[in-house]
């Protein structure tokens, strides 16, 4: 044990207090850009997508490819996906613009007129358009996947079929 | 039976102590004693409790100059031990020789204190440990040590089998079907 | 009824439980009537006392005198091929394909199941074909 110093001072001296910074986040070294996983909850769950970009924030930027297997391009939380040991290549997929900032939705508008609700029953709302950036952005990283999973005669069916148990499987005794 | 996991319970150890010199006897013999107990502190704990009994001083006059343990030189070949023993049984004390067979010194003082405590009821405080040491197959003396020496007339099926999980974890308190014990092969 | 597979010195067994699991090894040394020392040197096992309860006699024996070395155990074991055999017969396939079977990953899964559903189509096609010829 170290020995405590002579001097002490009787006053409270104040402590500068450190300013906390988020570190970028740690992933499990399983998932990696390539690396195909198993969604396990959500909308997608079952269905098996292509991780594309590990974000800061520490969640993972994925996609069916939405011409596959119809999972668009979205964010998801690593703790609920299963990382395979199958890998696809994706150096020919650009992949710089996606960070948090892309996915972010624009602020719904929350101050709602008595005005604005009734006209919501009496006309139908067109349903909101995906912008066209978003659809762009969408088909140029299909294309690019899409030509990366035709390199395995099988992989591309692998993709588009759903994962799920049977009987006497058990999934924390098994290899994915 | 404890020896059967991995996990040792009795360790080999030595200590050697002393009683405190004084200004009239700067000198004093010092006495060294093999003990087996499960760590150091009972290893200590022993030596003065064996020393007292034998010599003019406790742990109050003495001193304690060391505590080894004492490996195993081949903990891979099969030995056979010899154990003498002085136990107190609930109408006298008694001295007895048993014999081992095993790896290391100190599992086969496990047995014993295992065995003992099956077969007399014998607990870790009535029993002392006067000697134990490997024997030469030539010099053992009981026959369920004997009969194990000869390699050619080793030799015996194991009839009955029950098909165990692999792991503990697998294994279940109850079961669909009776296992299927019998082995004819 | 007479028994075939003994407990004695070079039998090879295989061990079935802790961490040598599914692995053969070979009798060196008879304890008593519950353990015995056993040793893998060309398949990973360690020289170690087991139980009887852990390890499953197979129908091999090689030639070791008791208490064999690692060294003298693994010549013995190259010299008569006893691995070899004891793979080659029913039981050793289905420990190799049941290993197999565990090292396959959720693709190498999705890859048989395509397999076997072709298996099963040319079967059914073949089996309608007969069928037919049968009835005509």
């Amino acid at each position: 044990m170290a020995r405590a110093p002579r001097y002490y001072s009787a006053d409270d001296v104040p402590t500068k207090k450190k300013s906390f910074k988020p570190k970028p986040a740690k992933i499990r070294a399983s998932i990696t850009p390539g690396t195909v996983l198993i969604l396990l909850a959500g909308r997608f769950r079952g269905k098996r997508v292509v991780c594309l970009k590990v974000l800061p924030s520490g969640t993972l930027v994925i996609t069916g490819p939405y011409a596959v297997n119809g999972v668009p391009l979205r964010r998801v939380n690593p703790r609920y996906v299963i990382a395979s040991s199958t890998k696809v290549d994706i150096s020919s997929v650009s992949v710089d613009k996606f960070d948090d900032a892309y996915f972010k939705k624009a602020a719904k508008k929350s101050a709602k007129s008595e005005k604005d609700f009734f006209q919501k029953d009496a006309e139908e709302k067109p349903k909101a358009e995906l912008p066209a950036q978003f659809k762009q952005d969408q088909k140029e990283v299909d294309n690019a996947l899409t030509a990366a999973l035709k390199k395995d005669a099988l992989l591309k069916c692998y993709m588009k079929a759903r994962f799920s148990l049977t009987k006497g499987q058990a999934p924390h005794e098994m290899k994915f | 039976m404890a020896n059967l996991m991995n996990k040792q319970w009795l360790h080999e150890y030595v200590v050697v102590g002393r009683k405190k010199p004084t200004e009239t006897e700067p000198e004093q013999p010092v006495y060294r004693m093999k003990i087996f107990a499960p760590n150091q502190v009972v290893a200590k704990s022993r030596y003065w409790y064996y020393l007292r009994q034998l010599k003019k001083m406790k742990k109050a006059s003495g001193e304690v100059l060391g505590v080894y343990e004492i490996f195993e030189k081949d903990p891979l070949t099969i030995k056979n031990y010899g154990v003498w023993i002085r136990y107190k049984s609930r109408s006298d004390t008694v001295n007895m020789y048993r014999e081992y067979r095993d790896t290391k010194i100190s599992r086969a003082v496990e047995q014993m204190y295992m065995e003992m405590s099956g077969n007399h009821r014998a607990r870790w405080s009535s029993i002392q440990v006067l000697k134990a040491e490997e024997v030469k197959d030539e010099d053992c003396r009981r026959e369920h040590i004997t009969q194990m020496h000869d390699a050619d007339s080793i030799r015996f099926p194991l009839p009955h089998r029950v098909k165990r999980a692999y792991l503990k974890k697998h294994r279940g308190v109850f079961k669909a079907k009776r296992p299927m014990t019998m082995i004819s092969k | 009824m007479g028994f075939a597979r003994f407990v004695e010195v070079g039998r090879v067994v295989l061990v079935e439980y802790g961490t040598g699991f599914g692995k053969t090894a070979v009798i060196v040394d008879v304890l008593d009537q519950n353990k015995c020392m056993i040793d893998g040197p060309t398949t990973g096992v360690a020289r170690q006392l087991i139980a009887y309860k852990r390890i499953a006699l197979t129908d091999f024996t090689i030639e070791i005198p008791r208490g064999a070395s690692s060294a003298q155990l693994e010549e013995a074991i190259k010299a008569n091929d006893v691995l070899a055999k004891f793979a080659a017969t029913s039981w050793g396939k289905k420990l190799d394909k049941q290993r197999k079977r565990a090292e396959l990953n959720d693709f190498d899964r999705f890859k048989l199941m395509v397999a076997k559903k072709e298996k099963s189509r040319l079967i059914a096609k073949e089996y309608k074909k007969l069928k037919k010829a049968a009835k005509v």
